[in-house]
């Protein structure tokens, strides 16, 4: 079990232990950011009750494609770091597949970025930008825009963080400097990517589906 | 061997404790001890206490006289708002949980850290970086919300530095959550063999509901924050009126944070008290069990009461109605905390040593901050009194006269844990009781002066309240001396102070077991325990100064 | 890679298990795209939340083996929905009663 001394760290004598406390303090950390999220979220819920006719308005004005695109490609993110985790766990040694499949979902997670930079561009070209010469006639469709630009953007911080994390993962896989096998950081780190991508799918239907029927 | 024991003499090879192990400055900054990070939390916290009181003291001598005679209103409301940023948010919320429950949740487990020991180091890089950052943004520009930064003045109107400052109380929430989940992790995963939950120390209770809170309510803060800077810097409309926004949000995004704060600030000043009590009554504690639940029951119901402050401010009445029910039944388990504390008093051989006096003060002042919450939770004697004296004295005496008075009280009973130190006893008496009255001086003139209409947040005031202000900064000055004074006899105790013992208040608990100060990973053998804590001597029987869970420890060893 | 056949039957196993889940999650992605086209008024707006519900589940469940987990982090997943909850139910019964 050299594999797990490598692993071990202070203040810690039993590795399963370590790896216990580690799986149960990203959860708490999880919860924290379930509240959060959940915080920006009834903002929005107690504005669009407020103004439901302009939240329908300004929804039809994202692009759907865009939106729906990127649910997608975070859902397969989430598909790929699962594997890579569940791979981690089993004792089947399977390295090679575990660092493929790592070095996916950092692809996936850049391709959603990079797709939603060309959304920016797109509603920035179409003046949604709450201010002063914004595009639509309902005062408080600047807020469902408000609203969508603060938190796609702490979406896509937190993105951003998740894909360094994988790299970072993925650098010391590599290197060897820590072995796959039962390796902690996999796991916390495929809980947090998972949360992040909840999180959109939360926002999906928030952002993109209002006003679609009418 | 339990002579030598019995004796204070450990049969162990000389090794050096956590204080002498590694001086270089560089030790104790890239320290991942919890002792440590500990200590330089309090050495943070202290200079920020003192920050927050110089503000205040000014503003104590600017209401002296009722025509603003010291200074402009705008200086005044910087530095009220400084006073209330700096005291909350890295004076108060980092007290008691990230100094005295740094040091004591690991040794009270008996464990040899934290669970994350690196993030403990990586909450105090960020508390004083966000701390310096707000201060010096506090200082050079100044922000006149007050420390709730209420929409849409600080959204919309005010021209001072509200996104520094805001930003420094975001990432200082980083820190607020990191802690909160490495104690939660810690209490769940590190007790030693036969820490039982129900025998864990009532402070060991405190911190972990504690730690719930910041975990649970210090996001939605974050939030709340991120939508005022976003409104300020972006012009993003969440809580303009005029573009749809609803500025009532704010308050409950805030206060679903701000409430549960309070408890974030009580509680751990509530576990400390638990713990000197039986220690100088010589008593168990009484109901022991109830005091959790109660604790518990304080951290849930805690979230679910913001909506008393907001019962003018154009919130529905029905949920003004829902709130204040809720909010007198939080008054419950307070009450059974402040009995059960009374109750262990009762037949016990009583000692009045320093560490009591302050959690005697604690109790007192906790009752009359608690009973005065009463009135406010109460919507028609709200409305008369929002907004006035009464509401800054009711919450001074909470977090002041409660939380504060158990920080010192906490200091001086761990101090020679701590350091390894005695102070002198009779100067710690002296500046205990002179707070206690000095606190009472400072407030308690504060409660009629708003109950008669006096409005805070003013730099002037009408004439007839001058006799309540006058009271209020005489007794303020009184307080700044009871705060100055241990400041100067407990620095002076680190250098000619008597060498403490391993247990020098007789005190149970695991922490009581090892040396004073204690080594690098805290015991020097693995504790077990075999029973419930408070395990005092029964009456009749000579108080020891051996814990049972030492002998215990021995002999299983 | 010594037993090269038993690591072969794992990774076989651990990707039916998951494009399984994957596969669902598509199904209903595009189930709340086109239901969002149909004209149902509240229904609509709900049942994109309740797809989101349903997807998220199958994250939480499924991808973060929260199905599999202890107790204690089931708890600690549950606390943060519980808190979310009441901060949802407080702060709508004072909007819901203002408008």
């Amino acid at each position: 079990m050299s594999d797990e001394t490598a692993m071990l760290r202070e203040p810690w004598v039993d590795f399963s232990r370590q790896r216990e406390a580690g799986k149960f303090g990203i959860w708490v950390f999880l919860a924290s950011e379930t509240l959060f999220f959940g915080a920006l979220m009834l903002t929005y819920s107690v504005c669009r009750i407020e103004h439901p006719a302009a939240f329908a308005a300004a929804g039809r004005e994202t692009n759907i494609w865009y939106g729906t695109i990127n649910t997608a490609v975070l859902l397969t993110s989430s598909l790929t770091i699962a594997v890579a985790a569940q791979g981690a766990e089993s004792y089947a040694r399977l390295r090679r597949l575990v660092i493929a499949c790592l070095v996916v979902t950092a692809l996936l997670g850049l391709a959603f970025i990079v797709i939603k930079g060309f959304e920016y561009k797109e509603d920035m070209d179409k003046h949604l930008v709450p201010g002063a010469g914004f595009a639509l006639p309902e005062r408080a469709a600047q807020l469902f825009f408000g609203f969508y630009w603060l938190v796609t953007s702490v979406h896509a911080i937190h993105l951003s963080i998740g894909i360094a994390l994988v790299g970072r993962l993925v650098w010391v896989l590599l290197r060897r400097e820590l072995p796959v096998t039962e390796n902690p950081e996999i796991e916390v780190t495929a809980l947090y990517w998972h949360l992040v991508d909840i999180v959109w799918i939360f926002l999906y239907p928030l952002i993109y589906l209002p006003g679609r029927s009418s | 061997m339990t002579d030598s024991l019995l004796a204070g003499e450990l049969p162990l090879p000389p090794r050096p404790d956590y204080l002498r192990h590694g001086s270089t400055v560089w030790s104790w900054l890239s320290t991942t001890d919890h002792k440590r990070i500990a200590i330089l939390y309090a050495v943070t916290i202290t200079i920020f206490f003192f920050l927050g009181g110089a503000a205040i003291t000014a503003v104590r001598l600017e209401l002296f006289q009722p025509n603003g005679w010291l200074m402009t209103s705008d200086s005044y409301n910087k530095l009220f708002s400084f006073h209330g940023i700096i005291m909350v948010w890295f004076f108060l919320v980092p007290s008691i949980p990230n100094t005295l429950g740094n040091f004591l949740l690991p040794l009270m487990i008996g464990a040899p850290d934290v669970a994350f020991p690196r993030l403990n180091l990586f909450s105090w890089y960020l508390t004083i970086a966000a701390g310096a950052f707000t201060v010096y943004a506090l200082v050079a520009g100044g922000v006149d919300t007050g420390w709730t930064f209420y929409t849409p003045y600080s959204s919309m109107f005010s021209n001072t530095h509200v996104f520094a400052a805001a930003a420094g109380v975001f990432v200082v929430g980083f820190a607020s959550i990191a802690t909160g989940v490495n104690f939660i992790a810690t209490t769940h995963m590190l007790r030693a063999p036969g820490m039982t939950w129900f025998r864990l120390p009532l402070f060991v209770w405190a911190i972990y509901a504690t730690s719930l809170i910041m975990v649970l309510a210090t996001p939605v803060l974050a939030i709340s924050l991120l939508l005022v800077i976003a409104e300020r810097v972006f012009g993003l409309p969440i809580f303009d009126p005029a573009r749809g926004g609803d500025p009532i949000l704010f308050q409950h995004l805030f206060w679903f944070y701000s409430h549960p704060a309070v408890y974030i600030m009580v509680l751990p000043a509530m576990g400390v008290v638990s713990e000197i009590i039986p220690c100088f009554a010589r008593r168990r504690i009484f109901g022991y069990d109830f005091m959790v639940y109660a604790m518990l029951a304080i951290a849930g119901i805690g979230f679910f009461v913001w909506g008393h402050h907001m019962f003018v401010s154009g919130q529905s009445p029905l949920a003004s109605l829902v709130f204040s029910f809720l909010s007198f039944i939080i008054a419950v388990p307070s009450a059974i905390k402040v009995f059960n504390w009374t109750a262990s008093l009762y037949r016990g051989q009583i000692s009045f040593e320093s560490p009591m006096l302050y959690a005697l003060g604690f109790v007192g002042l906790f009752t009359t901050g608690g009973l005065s919450g009463l009135f406010l939770a109460s919507i028609p004697v709200d409305v008369h009194v929002t907004d006035t004296y009464f509401v800054v004295a009711h919450f001074h005496y909470i977090m002041v006269g409660g939380s504060v008075s158990a920080f010192f009280a906490g200091m001086h009973f761990w101090w020679p844990k701590v350091t390894g130190r005695r102070y002198p006893e009779s100067w710690a008496k002296f500046a205990a009781i002179l707070m206690y009255a000095g606190f009472n001086m400072t407030f308690l003139p504060q409660f009629f002066a708003g109950y008669l209409g006096m409005p805070r947040r003013y730099h002037t005031y009408p004439a007839e309240f001058q006799i309540y202000n006058v009271m209020s900064s005489a007794g303020a000055a009184v307080l700044a001396i009871a705060y100055l004074l241990p400041l100067f006899y407990l620095t002076w105790s680190l250098f000619y102070g008597g060498k403490a013992g391993r247990n020098p208040f007789g005190a149970t608990g695991l922490e009581w077991t090892t040396s004073s100060p204690p080594p690098p990973k805290n015991f020097d053998w693995q504790p077990r325990i075999d029973r419930a804590p408070y395990d005092y001597h029964a009456e009749g029987m000579s108080a020891g100064t051996d814990p049972p869970e030492m002998q215990n420890a021995k002999e299983t060893q | 890679m010594s037993e090269p056949d038993k690591s072969g039957l794992t990774v076989r196993r651990l990707w039916t298990r998951n494009l399984v889940i994957w596969a669902a999650l598509m199904a209903l992605l595009l189930l709340s795209l086109v239901s969002a086209y149909i004209p149902m008024g509240r229904i609509t707006t709900a049942s994109g939340i309740v797809i989101a519900i349903a997807k998220s589940m199958l994250v939480v469940l499924l991808f973060m083996e929260l199905a599999s987990a202890r107790p204690l982090i089931r708890l600690a997943a549950m606390a943060g929905l519980v808190f979310l909850a009441a901060m949802f139910a407080l702060t709508l019964s004072d909007i819901l009663a203002r408008l």
